[in-house]
């Protein structure tokens, strides 16, 4: 069991501190996550042997709020997909109280979902990526698994935050996770898009909205709205996320560290035999569909990142009329296991992948959407940098249908 | 060979500015110690690594850009520039392409007939450097090592408008570029230590035709000398294929000094340049920009101009003077102690900068301090040494921290301008020489140097030249 959901687990006696919000809780990162001194292989032949030299931000912040680090979670290759994925699992199986993954199409999220558990993916720009051995350096988030909602709001307030190993991460950086930031009494609106309400399957939508009702019960206003140009969510992420992952898997060429091949007669030959050695196939697909874009079709890119610049003003705006937009995290025949091309992983990820694009925020929660093709996880979208009152506002809704019973 | 063709010619500069670190990471910038001694994890791109762009490094390139009168950009972003090379840890160098930092800048230059011209610079970008590859034989296996010493220093690429016509023009014109990025204090510039590379794109067309032909570009350059010499030859044998009725393709060619041809060595590669989503763009506002500016000291052109006028310096003076700023400050330091400006400007050219570069010193860091010099001078001025003594003085200044006066009182420099002292010293070489006099009195001219030597000989050399000609003249009667 152990086996199939970690691929390094800490035997040396944690020396943590007792102080800090996170005392007593258990916690595994995915092995795209640096520990100093741990393998932080990324699921991928291409670091086979590499030993991390630092520590992740995310990981040093959970130390320090007390947190004891169990292991390290298998990981599909570079996070990219959810084949042989641990970290739902060890939080499912309750061998950790949270788990760290990274989400760059709505792994952790669509994990979450299949687990049953609660998934967090941040805003882009909350969490330092430093430490994070990335794909898709414009979408990849640092996420967050775990079974209580408290302890994602305190893992989040934990690692979140300014980082100047990450410049990328907005300055100055956000306000503070504070109880005031919730949404307090106020009535509360939730919007579904159209577009996504159609793609549902029977069975789908049924589940879906039986958990809208369950909204609106306890008082809150659920519409549906329009988004404009919502179906090029997928061949934008594609096309901007192969373009990025081709660049960011350029390091991995075997001159300096990570796998290089045998008895090549120069380096060119070198470079294509341990290239071709060190990738799975989905990836070595989207590299190569990501290089075509960068050095044959540039002018698709520069479409794609008009387009998705578009996009990211639509949500803003929607973000203007409802507090959070809902969907389903996941299809109900979306198989993760087995999702083994890019056309698979796009399909399979289709409800998830639009927050990284626009780098939103978004939780999870489970057993609120249900079927026979099990938990699909619902998913409450929040205004980029408003993590603090998705949180809040998921909480009351908790709170309320609890209440309800 | 046909004269009625013209070469149009563009430059590509790589200029490695002056910065405590390199331009992602804190790692020192000294590329010339022992190999990857000065390397992290960000440099060496370990996976989970971002890069940490360095203010220092755009400072200096602003610097350097305003040094070229460009207009710096509100906006500039860094982008990838993908190609796999094993000097490349990480299979794409950050490079401004989309977004330069510095566009439309100039600088004048005077071509070989005295003519001003006005060279445009296209724009000036950020980059960073690549690793240096060594390749040797371990037995009979070649082997390739990569010293990530250099991956990431701070660089600028300046690229010029096709506005040479010619290799002299290509070579005064970086001259001036090198006295102006010299002067900001942004690079040293050195094309012989590798703080400067130069690669010329070279086509040739009809002449007064305003079509670009096919380029060449040309790499490998170690001086400016070669720049030229290099140019001179692509030129030449550019018109040769146009003879002989061979097409011009475009591909890069490298200059082979020892042979002193161009010979091809790839066709010219492009690679894709794709906007970096983790280095911030860079937003330069006004305030900022002030501030860097204010740093921009007086620069060589206005300085000799004020040269002329303040200080009564020819052109050609001023302009050497002001050929580097330490120079120009040292000129100035030593005029400003109250000596003759035009006998400081002649000796600073004449003997202080060929002594000094002799010695290997600059005049920072020599005991030849400019209140020294002025010193000497003014004892020159007022007739106390003679200027041979003073030749001599001046090698003592630098050799040793004596003051002055010790050094003239020890070694007796003091110029005897007593002239009953020459009287007697001219009366007895007079005497001890009748053969010369006699020669003299028969029109001989060539004895009266002779005499003058040997009365010179008599005082060590510090007779007051003027007043012993004098003598020894009416003496002969």
């Amino acid at each position: 069991m152990h086996s199939e959901i970690f691929c390094h687990i800490d035997t040396r006696p944690g020396s943590n501190i007792a102080r800090g919000a996170l005392v007593g809780k258990r916690a595994a990162v995915q092995a795209c996550i640096s520990v100093q001194g741990w393998p932080t292989e990324a699921g991928s032949a291409a670091l086979r042997g590499f030993v991390a030299v630092e520590d992740a931000t995310v990981v040093e912040r959970l130390r320090d709020a007390g947190a004891s680090l169990v292991g390290n979670t298998r990981s599909c290759e570079l996070g990219f997909g959810l084949l042989g994925d641990g970290a739902g699992k060890a939080v499912a199986g309750g061998h950790v109280d949270v788990a760290l993954m990274t989400d760059t199409m709505g792994e952790a999220r669509a994990a979450a979902a299949s687990a049953g558990v609660f998934g967090f993916k941040p805003s882009y720009g909350q969490v330092s990526r430093f430490g994070l051995v990335g794909l898709v350096p414009s979408m990849d988030c640092c996420s967050i698994l775990a079974k209580r909602l408290g302890d994602i709001e305190d893992v989040f307030t934990a690692i979140r935050g300014g980082d100047d190993r990450d410049p990328s991460l907005p300055d100055p950086a956000p306000p503070s996770l504070s109880p005031s930031a919730g949404p307090g009494r106020r009535p509360l609106s939730a919007g579904v898009v159209a577009q996504c309400l159609h793609g549902l399957s029977s069975i789908e939508r049924a589940a879906f909205e039986a958990a809208l009702s369950n909204l609106e019960r306890v008082g809150i206003a659920v519409r549906e709205i329009p988004f404009d140009k919502y179906e090029f969510f997928p061949v934008v992420h594609n096309v901007i996320g192969s373009v990025e992952a081709s660049s960011s898997c350029g390091k991995f060429d075997g001159v300096r560290y990570g796998h290089r091949a045998a008895g090549s007669r120069n380096w060119n030959e070198m470079y294509l035999r341990s290239r071709a050695e060190s990738f799975g196939l989905p990836l070595k697909a989207y590299l190569f569909q990501g290089a075509c874009f960068q050095f044959e079709q540039y002018a698709v890119f520069e479409k794609a990142c008009r387009i998705r610049s578009e996009l990211v003003g639509q949500s803003r705006r929607l973000h203007g009329e409802v507090d959070v937009v809902v969907s389903p995290a996941r299809r109900a025949a979306s198989d993760f296991g087995r999702a083994n091309t890019v056309g698979q992983l796009y399909e399979a990820f289709s409800l998830t992948l639009p927050a990284n694009v626009t780098g939103q925020p978004v939780l999870t929660l489970p057993g609120l959407v249900t079927c026979e093709g099990g938990d699909l996880g619902l998913q409450l979208m929040g205004a980029p940098f408003g993590d603090e009152l998705l949180l809040g506002i998921a909480g009351r809704i908790l709170q309320e249908l609890e209440g309800t019973g | 060979m046909s004269m009625d063709h013209e070469a149009v010619i563009g430059l590509e500069i790589h200029v490695q500015l002056n910065c405590e670190t390199k331009m992602f990471c804190r790692c020192p910038s000294r590329p010339g110690d022992e190999p990857n001694r000065n390397t992290c994890p960000i440099c060496l791109w370990l996976p989970g690594n971002l890069p940490r762009f360095n203010r220092e490094a755009l400072e200096q390139a602003i610097l350097a850009s305003l040094a070229l009168d460009c207009e710096i950009q509100k906006e500039s972003a860094f982008d990838q520039k993908v190609y796999y090379y094993p000097d490349l840890p990480k299979g794409y160098q950050l490079s401004q392409f989309h977004m330069p930092l510095a566009m439309n800048g100039h600088l004048n230059v005077t071509d070989a007939n005295g003519a001003r011209k006005t060279i445009r610079i296209r724009k000036v970008h950020m980059e960073e450097d690549v690793a240096r590859l060594v390749h040797e034989n371990e037995g009979r296996t070649p082997v390739s090592l990569v010293d990530f010493n250099r991956a990431g220093m701070p660089l600028v690429e300046i690229v010029t408008e096709p506005d040479l016509r010619n290799s002299g023009d290509a070579m005064e014109f970086l001259r001036c570029l090198i006295r102006q990025i010299r002067y900001s204090g942004s690079s040293e510039c050195s094309m012989e230590q590798g703080t400067m590379r130069v690669d010329a794109n070279v086509s040739i067309r009809p002449a007064g035709s305003d079509q670009f032909n096919t380029k060449v570009e040309i790499k490998n350059m170690n001086s400016i000398r070669s720049v030229g010499d290099a140019i001179a030859y692509e030129i030449e044998r550019q018109k040769e294929c146009l003879v002989d009725g061979e097409p011009i393709v475009l591909h890069t060619r490298l200059w082979d000094p020892e042979k002193r041809v161009t010979s091809p060595m790839r066709g010219k590669f492009e690679g894709p340049c794709v906007p970096d989503p983790s280095v911030p763009r860079i937003v330069i506002e006004s305030e900022y920009l002030d501030e860097v500016r204010t740093r921009l000291p007086e620069m060589p052109e206005q300085k000799a101009q004020r040269f002329v006028k303040h200080y009564g310096l020819t052109y050609e003076d001023a302009a050497t003077m002001c050929s580097e700023r330490s120079v120009s400050e040292y000129f100035e330091a030593v005029a400003d102690c109250g000596v003759s400006s035009r006998l400081a400007a002649q000796w600073i050219a004449g003997q202080v900068l060929p002594l000094l570069k002799e010695c290997d010193e600059t005049v920072s860091t020599s005991r030849l301090t400019p209140d020294r010099l002025a010193g000497l001078l003014k004892m020159l001025e007022r007739d106390e040494i003679n200027s041979s003594a003073a030749k001599e003085i001046l090698g003592k200044l630098r050799g040793s921290d004596a003051p002055l006066k010790v050094i003239v009182e020890s070694g007796g420099f003091r110029q005897v301008s007593e002239a009953d002292q020459l009287e007697a010293v001219v009366d007895r070489v007079l005497e001890e020489n009748p053969s010369a006099v006699e020669n003299f009195r028969k029109g001989a001219s060539k004895a009266l140097g002779f005499l003058m030597g040997q009365a010179m000989q008599a005082t060590r050399g510090k007779a007051n030249p003027r007043l012993l000609k004098e003598i020894m003249t009416r003496k002969l009667g």
